[in-house]
């Protein structure tokens, strides 16, 4: 009889869980989307930079007909002002608050685990060290550092040779938002490597005389997996939310493009006279968050059972 | 030092609106019968008589959190400059009070006796001052007061941001000094403070008894209209002990001559301005401010969503509330039917009205230096979209130029979007003839850069010009600023791109407070950095053309010639809405700054 691995023994439980397999068909529906949605879309006649004049009144240019313009044409309405389509923007929007949030989780996953690995094993001064850099991250009000240094990053990072423009700003994005999120990675980490440092299988590498390289990448590492992987999933959607506030704020991507956050933030002063513009890409972002957050749970409760309550 | 976003209110003032800064009247007629204020016949109905408007207080509600500036050489935002004027600041000749832009644009006496006395050659200005006209402490104000404001805008080292058409017109030699801290002066008279050239500005402008001489270095045909900016009295400290200048901190507490006098002044959100009665204004002397109400009160710091929530309401003391700023786009439907008619439940309390402004695009000439390449630009903008994004028929109508159809004789129409261009181009752009346009140009199109100062409205207003401009194969890259720096930025050489938004209007009906601002460097708002020396020595010639229709002519044609060379790109003559409360009287936009007429609103039962 062939003993079941860890993995399998998740994987089992996880399929179980209807809900977390609900949400993972849901998220893999999202990023599927985010990744063919512009592809295929023009195909489908949708175009997120065309403007409808048609769709819009001439006095005020809000939107022609209820629900903020539904129609065949445009099955989720239009934008005021502007008469561009509002699936369309949704579809071009996911990919870039997608590509931010999985490229923020991923750099903040490295930086923490490295950070955190070294911090734990080392102790001594490099973990004092390290803690004290952590906690002096934690204590920037990093909202308004992101803010105020949002225009000269971007030059710098455009001088760095980033294209101009969007594809500067993004970067921009996915650095602020990881450099400020690896400190709590690195914290859980350290913690775990701490207790794992002085279990008998590190001894016994160690005694064999493995490289300090070996103990920390191939010993510890690997018994990490299971609360980063959680971590993780919890990390993605919170960035999600990030990157749509900080769009919302102003810091996001420029036109023509958009995001959820600048979606939302254009929607806040028409949302007494047509609501549905808050409410759909509102709904579409709580739902790619609520997933993310479910699939995160029902992963702790597989890889422990004993804290299912 | 200057407050970041002072930059953009000082635009605003001088013109430039960012829609928060309000509307206007002009052109468009009354958007409802008069209900009241002093220039109604007596006779009908249900009028308040002059007895019962007096009383009560009057609020505005503006989203700014403070002033601009008070200061009477450094005011210079429109609607400031309207209620200053109405209340604690007069000048040598003000305008008329009147719902029609006509009459309300002439020039009316106000601490003068008459609207001013030219020489043959216009380089030669006398005023007589009204006898009785005193200061809050009871103090006669006296022709040293007028003389001594008027020097304060030279002392360029404390004096920041005000209108510089003292420094422009009086005959005083520039300064020589152009390295070093004396630089900073634009004149060889440094002001009252520094004290160097005081000779050279005593010839210049000349006390006898109650009469104020100027001598200016050219002819100035509209000169008494000059005297409505930045040339308002302030006490001569050697004549008023009481009522000393604090030098750059005036701005916080100036000395009022006018029918209120400032009570308080808290700045911030939350913070107000509130004007009481001054015991010591003589009503003999001010045939113009019937000073109706007993107190004003400005409350500061309000959002402007909140703001139009209030006013529509029209609830306690906000039923008495103006706003300062516009109704937002998304009210508008609520508000008005169309941009003549209010709705039935806003109908005597909303107006909807040219304003003083243009809108336009400025490109930089330098960096687009290929007048074809401009055009291509211009040929290509979706122009119509980017009316209907900003509100569509509550925006205006489309711009042919830089001068507004309301100024009155020095607009015509230029033909820009009819032929001066080559070939018409339809409202929404015409991105084959650009692409043709930029083939015979003989030079590949740079990648263009568009500033704007970053709101939600302009954000969709820069993916209409990546959209319109990359049909005609225009690369552009949209960079929104944050407004309180936009200005700022723009005016720097070296982080200003190729072309962005900015809007003007004009300082007094004159067209030379459009295109000489705009299209040479007097008077600082050459955005496109035009140095065309041709058209600098047309502008002066126009300046100075003392036939005023024949000057009107010469601004018409410099206009069409501006478009011509597409310096800007006009896209809107703009509209806008206000709204006030329900017990606030009388409700028109007055024309000379686009603001409510303060000096004559009172307030209902």
């Amino acid at each position: 009889m062939v003993g079941r691995s860890l993995r399998q023994i998740v994987w089992a439980r996880l399929r179980r869980d209807k809900l977390a397999m609900f949400c993972l068909v849901v998220l893999v529906i999202y990023y599927m989307i985010g990744i063919f949605g512009p592809v295929i879309g023009p195909s489908l006649g949708l175009d997120p930079y065309a403007f409808d004049r048609a769709a819009i009144s001439d006095r005020g240019g809000g939107p022609i007909g209820d629900f903020g313009g539904i129609s065949a044409k445009h099955p989720l309405g239009v934008e005021w002002g502007t008469g561009r389509d509002i699936l369309s923007q949704l579809l071009w929007g996911l990919r870039i608050s997608l590509v931010v949030a999985t490229s923020a989780t991923l750099l903040t996953v490295t930086v923490g685990v490295i950070v955190g690995i070294i911090a734990g094993y080392a102790r001594g001064w490099a973990d004092m060290v390290i803690g004290r850099i952590m906690d002096l991250v934690l204590a920037f009000p990093f909202l308004l550092i992101i803010l105020a240094l949002s225009n000269v990053m971007t030059d710098r990072i455009t001088d760095l040779g980033v294209p101009p423009g969007n594809p500067s700003r993004i970067a921009y994005l996915i650095i602020v938002i990881s450099s400020f999120g690896w400190p709590y990675l690195a914290r859980i980490v350290r913690g775990q490597v701490i207790s794992l440092r002085e279990r008998e299988f590190v001894a016994a590498a160690i005694a064999m005389g493995s490289s300090r390289r070996r103990i920390l990448f191939t010993e510890i590492l690997p018994n990490l997996w299971a609360p980063l992987l959680v971590y993780t999933t919890l990390l993605l959607p919170a960035y999600v939310g990030t990157e749509a506030a900080l769009s919302f704020l102003g810091v996001g991507v420029i036109p023509p493009d958009t995001t959820f956050g600048a979606m939302l933030a254009n929607s806040v002063s028409y949302f007494r006279v047509v609501p549905t513009y808050l409410f759909i890409p509102g709904t579409i972002l709580a739902i790619l968050v609520v997933s993310f957050n479910l699939l995160g749970d029902a992963l702790r409760d597989a890889l422990d059972p004993r804290a299912t309550h | 030092m200057l407050r970041s976003d002072a930059w953009l209110r000082r635009a605003l003032a001088i013109g430039v609106t960012f829609g928060l800064i309000v509307a206007a009247s002009g052109g468009g007629t009354p958007t409802q019968s008069p209900t009241g204020g002093a220039s109604v016949p007596p006779g009908e109905s249900a009028q308040p008589t002059e007895e019962s408007k007096k009383g009560g207080t009057i609020y505005i509600l503006t989203q700014a959190e403070e002033w601009d500036d008070i200061d009477p050489q450094r005011a210079y935002t429109g609607e400031d400059l309207a209620f200053f004027g109405g209340t604690i600041m007069r000048a040598l000749t003000a305008y008329t009070y009147s719902e029609e832009a006509v009459t309300a644009n002439t020039l009316t006496p106000d601490l003068a006796t008459d609207t001013g006395t030219a020489n043959a050659t216009a380089d030669e200005w006398s005023f007589t001052l009204r006898d009785g006209v005193t200061w809050e402490d009871g103090s006669d104000l006296v022709c040293e007061d007028v003389k001594y404001g008027v020097s304060r805008t030279f002392a360029n080292d404390v004096i920041t941001n005000g209108p510089t058409y003292a420094v422009q017109y009086l005959d005083i030699p520039s300064n020589p000094v152009t390295e070093g801290d004396d630089a900073v002066f634009l004149s060889a008279y440094y002001g009252p403070y520094n004290g160097t050239g005081q000779d050279l500005f005593d010839q210049a402008v000349v006390c006898d008894g109650n009469t104020i001489t100027f001598h200016l270095n050219q002819p100035v045909a509209d000169f008494n209209y000059t005297v409505t900016l930045g040339f308002s009295p302030v006490p001569d400290p050697t004549i008023h002990p009481d009522l000393p200048d604090a030098v750059d901190q005036y701005t916080l507490r100036p000395w009022s001559n006018g029918p209120y006098k400032i009570e308080e002044y808290t700045q911030g959100n939350g913070g107000h301005f509130l004007l009481t009665r001054n015991e010591n204004w003589n009503a003999e002397s001010d045939p113009i401010r019937p000073a109706y109400p007993d107190r004003w009160e400005v409350l500061f710091g309000i959002d402007p969503k909140v703001m139009d929530q209030r006013l529509m309401a029209s609830q306690g003391e906000d039923a008495y509330a103006v706003m300062y700023g516009n109704v937002q786009p998304e009210n508008l439907a609520t508000v008005f039917v169309d941009p003549e008619t209010p709705t039935p439940d806003f109908a005597d309390r909303a107006v909807s009205d040219y304003d003083p402004y243009s809108r336009y695009y400025w490109i930089d000439t330098n960096k687009v230096s290929n007048v074809k390449h401009r055009q291509a630009m211009a040929a290509a903008l979706d122009r119509d979209a980017i009316r209907a994004n900003s509100g569509g028929d509550f925006a205006g109508a489309l711009g042919d130029g830089v001068i507004k159809p309301n100024i009155g004789q020095d607009y015509a129409e230029t033909g820009m979007w009819t032929g001066l261009l080559g070939q018409a181009i339809p409202d929404n752009g015409d991105p084959d003839y650009a692409r043709q346009l930029i083939e015979e140009s003989g030079e590949p199109m740079p990648a263009l850069t568009w500033d704007y100062p970053q709101t939600p409205t302009r954000d969709q207003e820069a993916a209409i010009v990546v959209d319109s401009l990359g049909k005609a194969g225009i690369q552009v890259t949209a960079n929104p600023i944050p407004p309180g720096q936009y200005y700022g930025i723009v005016f720097n050489d070296d982080q200003a791109h190729e072309f962005g938004w900015a809007g003007w209007g004009p300082d007094w009906p004159n067209a030379s407070t459009v295109i000489a601002p705009l299209f040479t460097d007097k008077g600082g708002w050459n955005i496109s950095r035009v140095h065309d020396q041709d058209f600098v020595d047309a502008v002066q010639d126009a300046i100075a053309t003392l036939d005023r229709a024949e000057q009107a002519k010469k601004w018409q044609d410099l206009n069409k010639l501006a478009m011509e060379r597409v310096y800007v790109i006009p896209t809107t003559f703009g509209l806008s809405q206000v709204l006030a409360g329900t017990k606030v009287k009388p409700i028109y936009q007055w024309a000379p700054w686009g603001s409510w007429p303060y000096a004559v609103m009172y307030v209902t039962p």
